[in-house]
């Protein structure tokens, strides 16, 4: 049922949106195509008792894990979608889209929603890796839609390594589904199958299939040494679209490492895998932080700062403890709510100064106060500066990681700073320059500020009210389905 | 007289092996190649040679899915896919894919020697030969070679157009691993053709844009300067 309505709802939007004419109502089609969504998820999560499979042939099945990212990606497109109703209007305004391409704009936003929804629902392994294909297709479509070569150049890169990454992937599910075929008989993709019976599959054949599939989920979610696409095309797409990127496409290679690494840890080889994952998540926020310190871009900076906490996600999986696992979930939610706070800004800043680089940046704070602010805060949220969510998040799971490794914890707490220091190098050079006092003495001409579209503003102030809110209080439902999925996957 | 040789297995896995060799040949002359219309061609006749291991195959061990295989096989990749891409070809109006990125042609010979070794001693760790078959130890090889080097024209080629054809060496590869490995079920080799037309679908439509030597593309992308700092 759940599936079904997710299909049906999908598939309406999608004929709405191509059968409407002007920009007004492809947005409120998809707006109402991400409320429909967030209601499904929350339907399901309040009457619905999980986990349940759906469907005959098993193809299907809902869990906590699966519904609660499919709501952090429900409510990451509507707060995109709300965004985008000015903002993409203001890219037609300035020709950087072209008004023929906003029907496909639309109509590859719903897609995706639905695909990626679809993702985090597949049982069949295969069935995920190929709605995780199509997640790339979409977004590439997305990143490609303005008008410049830059970004043409940005979405095959992203195109070329994500799929040619996942087909190692795909060898990698052709290894388990024979493994899966020597112990069980018949072969199969079933994640709820291959995680009951994961004592029995052979822990040799099963690394080897999991590094493979790493290679095409490390490459989906921006993990180094596959994460050169990352930056390009997160930058240069529209800042709705960036924080979907980040926020939503990036937790489908995580999601899938994560399901598969539920598998392993109940064989021998974890402790191979989970050193292996901890070592890519270090060197990936290494390699994240290195760029970001002496960043001109603001949206590239933005980007790389996705990667580093890519590599935190992975490390916070590989320590494989419990209350590792429940601070990892909660740090998806608030990272993506803060990654899309201020790709938001950044979106508003770019419309305001036709440019992301930091020296064509000043005044902002009077400007663009609303955008201004939002960055500003979003910086401190994304640091991990209490009272922030991602402060707690990130500090249980050093706590844990402290554990494992002590020397490790301390270098990521050393990268952390370089971190903080990027982003403060940043807003202090960007943030206090004035028209006024330039270095020539001379005062230049001030801008006059760029008159924000409605609907911009609403998405930032309400991502800034929730991640406050999550930092000081964690509501008790978040809690239980928190552990719910904890319980799921074998943890507890 | 041809029914005997047909159901003969040593004649068949004899062709199989044949057409192995042929098909590392396709994909060393796509690494190489910088004709672009000969490139195509190589694409086809490397996705018929596939399409004929399936039937071979298909005679030897008599799975309905190998024949489904082979037939999906031909109509996406050896017809429609290919009558696709001419179509921008002729469209994009370029012939020749002179540059190289950091492999020159015989360096890229060399490195794909070395991974079909690779692939051959990765594998040995993991299948032994006895629990496979050697025919299908050897068909497990040479498919992860292919993805290897598929992966190495994405690598070495500039020219969008020879990235897609590398990208499609690539899936050609993970085929042929999957029909010696694994019997997969035959709706997710369906769906993998879908996903890769759709893929080729978009980048050759983007490929129009970049690799075109028609002016009118060049104006429409490089009037505006989005991303190189603003007015100021």
């Amino acid at each position: 049922m759940i599936i079904l309505s997710y299909l049906a709802v999908g598939t309406i939007s999608l004929a709405f949106i191509l059968l409407s004419r002007s920009h007004r109502t492809m947005n409120a089609f998809s707006i109402l195509h991400t409320l429909a969504f967030l209601a499904i998820g929350a339907f399901a999560l309040l009457t619905t008792s999980v986990p349940v499979f759906e469907g005959e042939n098993r193809y299907f099945y809902v869990d906590h894990l699966s519904i609660y990212e499919a709501l952090i990606a429900a409510l990451l497109f509507f707060l995109a979608s709300v965004y985008a109703n000015g903002y993409v209007e203001s890219l037609m305004q300035t020709k950087e889209l072209h008004r023929n391409n906003l029907k496909i704009f639309y109509m590859a936003f719903s897609l995706l929603l639905t695909i990626t929804s679809f993702a985090f629902f597949s049982d069949n392994l295969a069935l995920f890796w190929i709605f995780a294909e199509l997640t790339t297709v979409f977004s590439a479509v997305l990143v490609a839609i303005l008008s410049a070569k830059e970004n043409i150049d940005a979405a095959l890169k992203y195109i070329f390594i994500a799929s040619g990454a996942m087909l190692f992937s795909f060898i990698g599910l052709i290894f388990l589904y024979t493994l899966s075929g020597d112990v069980l008989g018949s072969g199969t993709l079933n994640w709820t199958v291959l995680m009951a019976n994961a004592a029995l599959l052979s822990p040799k054949m099963l690394t080897a299939s999991f590094v493979l599939l790493f290679i095409g989920f490390a490459a989906k979610s921006g993990i180094f040494p596959f994460h050169s696409w990352l930056p390009d095309a997160h930058s240069k797409a529209p800042s709705a679209v960036s924080a979907i990127l980040s926020g939503v496409l990036l937790n489908v290679g995580m999601y899938g490492i994560l399901r598969m690494y539920s598998i392993i840890r109940q064989t021998q080889a974890e402790h191979l895998i989970s050193q292996f994952l901890l070592g890519f998540g270090l060197l990936t926020v290494a390699v994240a932080v290195l760029n970001m310190l002496l960043q001109k871009n603001l949206k590239m900076l933005i980007a790389f700062s996705s990667v580093e906490h890519m590599g935190i996600l992975l490390i916070g999986i590989g320590v494989g403890m419990p209350v590792a696992l429940f601070w990892t979930l909660f740090y998806v939610l608030a990272h993506s709510l803060t990654k899309a706070s201020l790709f938001f800004s950044a979106g508003i800043l770019h419309r305001q100064y036709e440019s992301n680089l930091i020296q064509d940046i000043r005044d902002v704070l009077s400007l663009q106060p609303v955008a201004g602010w939002g960055f500003i805060i979003g910086s401190f949220a994304i640091i991990g500066m209490p009272p922030f969510p991602i402060f707690s998040a990130k500090l249980f799971i050093l706590l844990e990681a402290f554990r494992f490794s002590q020397p490790l914890v301390l270098t990521i707490l050393l990268l952390l700073v370089i971190a903080s220091a990027a982003f403060a190098r940043f807003l202090i050079e960007a943030f206090t320059r004035s028209s006024k006092d330039t270095e020539s003495g001379e005062a230049e001409e001030s801008l006059p500020p760029y008159i924000v579209r409605p609907g911009m503003k609403l998405p930032i102030l309400s991502i800034i009210f929730m991640v406050f809110a999550l930092g000081i209080f964690f509501p008790e439902f978040l809690e239980n389905l928190l552990n719910g999925i904890v319980h799921e996957l074998g943890y507890i | 007289m041809i029914f005997s040789i047909l159901t003969d297995p040593t004649f068949l896995e004899d062709t199989i092996r044949m057409l192995f060799v042929f098909v590392l040949v396709t994909a060393a002359f796509i690494l190489l190649s910088r004709n672009i219309a000969s490139l195509l061609t190589v694409y086809t006749v490397q996705s018929l040679l596939l399409t004929l291991i399936a039937v071979f195959l298909y005679l030897i061990q008599g799975s309905q899915t190998l024949l489904a295989i082979a037939a999906l096989t031909l109509v996406s990749k050896v017809i429609l896919i290919p009558l696709f891409i001419n179509l921008i070809e002729e469209k994009i109006k370029i012939s020749r894919d002179m540059k190289f990125n950091y492999l020159e042609p015989t360096a890229s010979l060399l490195v794909s020697v070395a991974l079909i070794l690779l692939s051959y001693v990765f594998l040995s760790g993991f299948f032994n030969e006895y629990v496979l078959g050697k025919l299908f130890f050897i068909g497990a090889v040479i498919g992860l070679s292919l993805t290897l080097m598929g992966m190495l024209v994405i690598f070495s080629r500039r020219k969008v157009i020879t990235k897609v054809l590398g990208y499609l060496t690539m899936e050609n590869g993970v085929l042929l691993f999957g029909i010696f490995v694994a019997d997969l079920p035959f709706i997710i080799e369906i769906l993998i053709i879908i996903d890769l037309m759709i893929l080729v679908l978009l980048t050759t439509i983007l490929a129009i844009g970049l690799d075109s030597t028609i002016e009118e593309y060049h104006q429409r992308l490089q009037r505006l300067n989005i991303w190189s700092g603003g007015k100021l």
